[in-house]
């Protein structure tokens, strides 16, 4: 196209000297005219004007609702995540609290049922040593009877077999030793 | 049946009538009787039970029952007599009477007092 142009340029009769002169009478020997082009950018103008109007202009609009319903939608889905986050770090601190009172609870219940067991356990100590105590001092009672039981019986027994060697041995001479013995010892009373 | 409060009042009163020098006469008891048997009382059993139960005590005060294992001699009652005349400042006569159980000693026993010693008791003393 340059090497056409260029042939052209160096081909065409001088008429005129000079590179405008020159210009012009390419622009002739291709067919361009002026008015031609003058017509061309008005029509260009017209339909770009109403290509804007109709078309660019409801295009941009749009796309500007588009963009502003896409931002909303943004800064909507940002609100929601800030409050799913704020919600889950409620809840969070929610079930963290729970979680204390779970474990305080727990711990009470803990503490109260190891001071039952050990207040259980201290009384049945004391029921233990208490009953120990009764069997050591019923076994003590017991042994004490048993033991004036078999004294009574013996006693009973060596007094028995005395008064029978007494009635066996006795003189009349001893018993009426003794009654004097005995007079006296009423008379001085 | 039993003596109401009347007829003991009088029986107490007889009994009284029965004593000369606070021993028991039996002049006055033959009195006392006849004076019964004369004016019937409403209650004579009962009036009769009464002064027989006062004067049976009260001979009883008067009389000391020994109990004696073994022999036991005259000066010995005598003895005792004169202890239990001065000890009841009245007099009282003693009546012996033989208990083997005592093996030996005695056991006298005036109205409801009664005063041992003797092997049985002392035995009896050990055995408790």
């Amino acid at each position: 196209m340059l090497t056409l142009l260029l042939a052209t340029v160096e081909s065409a009769p001088a008429a005129e000297s000079g590179p405008i002169a020159g210009l012009k009478q390419t622009f002739e020997h291709f067919g361009v005219e002026p008015k031609l082009i003058l017509f061309q950018l008005i029509s260009f103008l017209i339909l770009f004007g109403v290509l804007y109007k109709f078309g660019i202009k409801p295009t941009v609009a749009t796309m500007e609702e588009r963009n502003a319903k896409i931002a909303a939608g943004l800064k909507h889905a940002e609100e929601t995540q800030a409050r799913l986050a704020a919600a889950q770090s409620e809840s969070a601190a929610i079930i963290k609290a729970a979680q204390l009172d779970a474990q305080k609870a727990i711990d009470e219940a803990r503490k109260a049922a190891k001071e039952f067991g050990d207040k259980q356990q201290a009384e049945a100590i004391t029921r233990a040593a208490d009953l120990l105590t009764k069997a050591q001092q019923s076994i003590e009672l017991e042994h004490k009877k048993m033991l004036n039981e078999a004294r009574s019986e013996i006693a009973r027994l060596v007094v028995k077999t005395t008064e029978q060697v007494l009635a066996k041995k006795l003189s009349d001479a001893d018993r009426a030793s003794y009654n004097e013995a005995a007079t006296k010892e009423l008379s001085a009373l | 049946m039993a003596a109401d409060k009347q007829t003991k009042l009088l029986a107490k009163q007889l009994f009284k009538l029965s004593l000369v020098n606070g021993v028991v006469s039996p002049e006055q008891v033959t009195g006392v009787l006849g004076w019964v048997e004369k004016y019937a009382h409403r209650r004579p059993v009962a009036l009769l039970k009464a002064y027989h139960h006062r004067i049976a005590l009260e001979l009883a005060k008067s009389r000391a029952e020994v109990e004696h294992a073994g022999p036991i001699s005259d000066a010995t009652l005598k003895q005792i007599e004169a202890a239990m005349t001065k000890r009841y400042a009245r007099p009282v006569t003693a009546t012996a009477r033989p208990n083997a159980k005592l093996l030996a000693g005695l056991r006298v026993r005036v109205g409801s007092d009664i005063y041992e010693s003797s092997v049985a008791s002392q035995l009896a003393t050990l055995s408790v």
